[in-house]
């Protein structure tokens, strides 16, 4: 079997503004019909490897491909098929809600006019009002709206929610996962950077996480909460002298234990059941804790 | 049926969907011919990717829990399983060997997990009968 052209396709990506490496050496590939997570703090070289996907910056080394295209090359090909929702919105000012639109319409083959009517009452956004007069959460919704109704293949989301109320940003997520993926769902594909990692956490199959331009985790989502596990033991007396190498972090309080693993997490809890605890439990981190435990470590 | 997904239970997401919804239908909190909530809004709600709602509702298609009409949706079928008896005692017998290994590591003595076998049993008939009652009112 053939296996389809990746979404995204990153490989040995590398760019620095003046000698200040932001991506450095970064490959990963995106499956059609996943939700695909780059997690890193803020400066980790999120927005740069974005910025490279949209032509917006070009690779100094390694090359990055969208739908097996060179962005550079083919650029209105592959826009035509992506929508972008960046961290900072902007729309021009004087234009009404109406307006913009209608302007961001005129620029694509398809617009669903029953997407932008349900997103519109969802959102409960005036029509007639300027751009300009919008909240930050609002213009976040607008931007959202445009970049849903074309139908694109390629959702890119940097930092889409960073700076809203709660509110917001749950109402984003559900309008991503129901708007969005509900027409053609094997063939809708989300990339989406953000540090605000519990609130996709549902959406989330797989992820990378970078640190200062470095990749240093990828994993799917269900395989990485079964692997990182939080495990605690609580003894008689003072917890046995054990060789803990394998865990990634170790939290020591009185007869009590707290250990963070990554994969090895069956065979410690064996080796601490040996010595008898009077209490032992184990859960899954979620991939925010995996994210912390990742860059802490 | 209310549905929760825990991210901490290291559990793959579909497969707590498929878990929940097999023990809502042995708890008779749904019913045979019962409809299922559609993909959409159960994702949203759950805020789960559209696609692990999918792929679960697609395991309990192929395990004989659900069906889907087209254009209507999915519902809970009668309690027939496609497999042949031997495969279904097969597939349960693996299962409760993991719980007898177990119970030797957290020290429960066999009578004891034959006893709580028993109970979880009668739970469960309880809340079976209960919402039998709440139907027939």
């Amino acid at each position: 079997m053939n296996s389809p052209t990746p979404v995204i396709q990153i490989e040995n990506l590398a760019y620095a503004y003046g000698r200040a490496e932001a991506v450095h050496d970064l490959t990963l590939k995106v499956q059609p019909g996943r939700c695909y997570g780059l997690f890193g703090r803020n400066g980790a070289g999120k927005t740069t490897t974005m910025k490279c996907l949209l032509n917006l910056l070009s690779p100094q080394r390694g090359q990055v491909r969208v739908f097996g295209l060179d962005p550079a090359k083919a650029e209105v090909t592959v826009k035509r098929r992506l929508a972008y929702v960046p961290d900072q919105v902007a729309f021009y000012p004087w234009m009404s809600v109406r307006e913009t639109l209608d302007y961001l319409a005129s620029f694509r083959e398809r617009w669903n006019q029953k997407t932008e009517q349900e997103l519109l009452d969802h959102f409960r956004l005036d029509p007639f009002k300027r751009t300009g007069a919008l909240s930050k959460g609002q213009r976040t919704q607008l931007a959202l709206l445009t970049a849903i109704c074309p139908e694109p293949d390629l959702l890119v989301l940097d930092e889409p929610t960073s700076g809203l109320d709660p509110i917001v940003r749950r109402e984003f997520v559900e309008t991503v996962i129901g708007a969005y993926q509900e027409g053609n769902p094997g063939n809708r594909t989300i990339f989406v950077s953000t540090h605000l990692i519990t609130e996709f956490e549902g959406l989330i199959d797989e992820f990378t996480i970078i640190d200062q331009g470095h990749s240093v985790l990828t994993l799917d989502a269900d395989q990485a909460r079964e692997r990182f596990q939080k495990i605690r033991a609580r003894f008689a007396q003072s917890p046995p002298e054990l060789d803990l190498q394998a865990a990634l972090h170790v939290r020591r309080n009185g007869r009590e234990l707290e250990l963070i693993v990554n994969g090895s997490g069956p065979e410690l809890v064996e080796r601490l059941r040996q010595h008898n605890p009077e209490a032992l439990s184990t859960e899954a981190l979620t991939l925010e804790e995996i994210f912390v435990a990742t860059l802490k470590s | 049926m209310i549905l929760q997904i825990n991210f901490k239970s290291g559990k793959p997401v579909y497969l707590q969907v498929v878990d929940q919804i097999k023990a809502a239908a042995a708890s008779g909190a749904l019913r045979p011919g019962e409809a299922l909530p559609s993909i959409r809004p159960l994702a949203e709600e759950l805020r789960v990717n559209r696609n692990t709602v999918a792929k679960a509702y697609s395991e309990l298609e192929s395990l004989g829990v659900i069906e889907t009409l087209p254009g209507k949706g999915c519902f809970l079928k009668e309690n027939h399983s496609p497999l042949r008896k031997e495969v279904r005692r097969k597939l349960l017998t693996e299962e409760i060997d993991q719980a007898i290994v177990m119970a030797h590591h957290l020290q429960v003595p066999g009578p004891e997990f034959l006893e709580l076998i028993q109970e979880r049993m009668d739970v469960l008939d309880d809340k079976r009968r209960a919402n039998e009652e709440q139907k027939e009112d």
